[in-house]
């Protein structure tokens, strides 16, 4: 089942400069997703690749340039449940949060479903469909403090992707997850790819693992360093990443 | 004795907000809890005092608002006070918690510095400090009445966006939910309901009432919507049965509710803890 319509142009960046005070975070940057690429954005810390992120979620405004969400300018935009949104681990601490899995990804379907309404049969259905999607079925009415940091983060896209949203922005969903839940994290994320031709973005700074599954990389650092398919990434990658983190490279291959 | 209770029309009144206040406080308290806002009652239920101490001050001094409940005054400056929170906690935004103390620092300054500009009000400040059940009046209740319908209403209206704030609030953000909106309404209703509940347990305890019974249904609550459900039967059984034993035993109401609710929260932890055991 292929839905996709090939270089449709789903995030388009224009010349697109950030300054938070007087530091100067990303400048001049140019940058478009297609629908139905896979794309992993990669950056050292502080290198602008959140804010990269922040910028498309509507989170931040351009300080120069222009944002484009599927045709639309930013400013325009009000379409919020055509993007999901999974965001770091880490950050949420929601852990003893007294809600069960059901109900927090009901609340995915918050802006989808509009203020004053409330949840219908067919929402509630749907919410069971991409909670067996994402393997916890078994779980679904349990509080999520019971659960382990790969499940919590299936919920977190069980919870994104509950509104069937066109995009999908993953900002280190890597972080604080076990290496086996990682493997299957990232072949949910490829055959929900498969299956729907859901355009993907992912946020994060583990290069090595990252770019053997997406179809994209780009590299952030203040500057767009590099932008083509993983493949290309891969051959050059010790010269892209020598180049935009210097020494530090060596550390970071060490690790990987 | 129990009799008493439908015979005399101020204990009625108070049966009546008794109930209502133990409907909205645990709903309010909840949310609020989870947003690790458990302080915010105190802050705002000490500028709510100072706002009553100046409602007291202006009958006193001016004749035109001789006639008027100093509760709305009390109502009028917690409604200032939780603004002024959501505004400092933007300001300090690494120090979110700080808000709180300042404006309950600020509430409780000016309360001393308007008594002691009054020389002493005949009104009984004890009664609001402290609640006190024969103080309440059928004017209390309305504007009781009224706080209950407005929170109640937006419960049941914007709950599913309440829950994604306070789940989330990034996410909600990102869903396109108005966030900002929401959570001033929020404040709003947390300053309204603290102004309103002051004569039944008194100010210095309202944020027990808040806060007490939802920790006892954290800990039983097996998801958002039954934590909210224990928060409130545990919060009717601390009201009704605290009114009951402060008017037999001639306690202070105030603090009758606040120990059933403490007994309360010490038999679900004490219960919790046995079966943890018994397996």
């Amino acid at each position: 089942m292929e839905q996709t319509i090939p270089g449709e142009t789903v995030v388009k960046l224009t010349d697109v400069s950030f300054q938070y005070d007087e530091k100067v975070v990303l400048d001049q940057v140019t940058f478009s997703l297609d629908r139905g690429d896979f794309v992993g954005i990669v950056g050292p810390n502080g290198s602008g690749k959140s804010t990269l992120m922040k910028l498309i979620l509507g989170l931040l405004s351009p300080t120069k340039g222009t944002v484009e969400l599927f045709g639309q300018p930013l400013s325009k935009f009000r379409d919020w449940s055509r993007i999901g949104y999974v965001a770091q681990q880490v950050a949420h601490g929601a852990g003893g949060f007294p809600a069960t899995v059901r109900e927090v990804v009901a609340s995915g379907l918050v802006g989808k479903v509009g203020l004053f309404r409330r949840l219908k049969s067919h929402h509630h259905e749907k919410v069971r469909d991409v909670v067996e999607r994402v393997g916890l079925t078994a779980k679904l009415d349990q509080r999520i403090g019971s659960l382990s940091g790969g499940q919590l983060q299936r919920v977190f896209i069980a919870r994104a992707l509950v509104a069937e949203p066109e995009l999908l922005i993953l900002d280190e969903p890597t972080v604080g997850v076990d290496q086996e839940s990682i493997e299957q994290f990232y072949t949910l994320l490829r055959s929900l790819k498969e299956e729907s031709g859901l355009t993907m973005m992912i946020v994060s700074h583990d290069v090595g693992v990252m770019s053997q599954w997406v179809n994209k990389v780009a590299c952030v650092q203040q500057r767009i360093h590099f932008h083509g398919t993983a493949h290309e990434f891969a051959h050059n990658h010790e010269q892209i990443l020598a180049h935009m983190y210097g020494d530090s490279v060596k550390l970071l291959s060490h690790h990987h | 004795m129990l009799a008493d209770w439908w015979q005399y029309d101020f204990l009625r009144y108070t049966l009546f907000s008794g109930i209502l206040i133990g409907l909205i406080c645990p709903i309010l308290g909840t949310f609020l809890i989870v947003r690790r806002l458990s302080m915010m009652a105190d802050g705002l239920s000490h500028v709510t005092l100072s706002g009553v101490a100046a409602g007291m001050l202006v009958s006193k001094k001016v004749a035109f608002f001789s006639a008027v409940n100093p509760l709305f005054f009390g109502m009028l400056f917690a409604v200032v006070g939780s603004l002024f929170i959501e505004r400092l906690r933007k300001v300090y935004k690494a120090y979110q918690d700080l808000a709180i103390p300042i404006v309950l620092s600020s509430g409780l300054g000016l309360f001393t510095v308007l008594i002691s500009v009054a020389d002493g009000f005949n009104t009984d400040l004890y009664s609001y400090l402290f609640g006190k059940i024969v103080t309440v009046s059928i004017e209390d209740l309305y504007a009781l009445v009224g706080v209950a319908v407005v929170v109640l209403g937006t419960v049941l209206l914007i709950y599913k966006e309440l829950f994604a704030v306070s789940f989330d609030e990034e996410f909600a953000r990102v869903s396109g939910v108005a966030r900002r909106a929401i959570n001033l309404w929020f404040m709003v209703l947390v300053a309204l309901t603290i102004a309103a509940s002051m004569r039944i347990v008194g100010v210095l305890l309202i944020s027990a009432l808040i806060n007490l019974p939802v920790a006892a249904s954290l800990q039983i609550g097996g998801s958002f919507r039954q934590t909210i459900f224990f928060s409130i039967v545990f919060a009717e059984i601390a009201v009704l049965g605290g009114l009951y034993f402060s008017y037999l035993l001639d306690w202070a109401s105030g603090g009758t509710i606040v120990l059933m609710a403490v007994l309360i929260l010490l038999i679900v932890l004490g219960a919790k803890k046995l079966r943890s055991l018994m397996r």
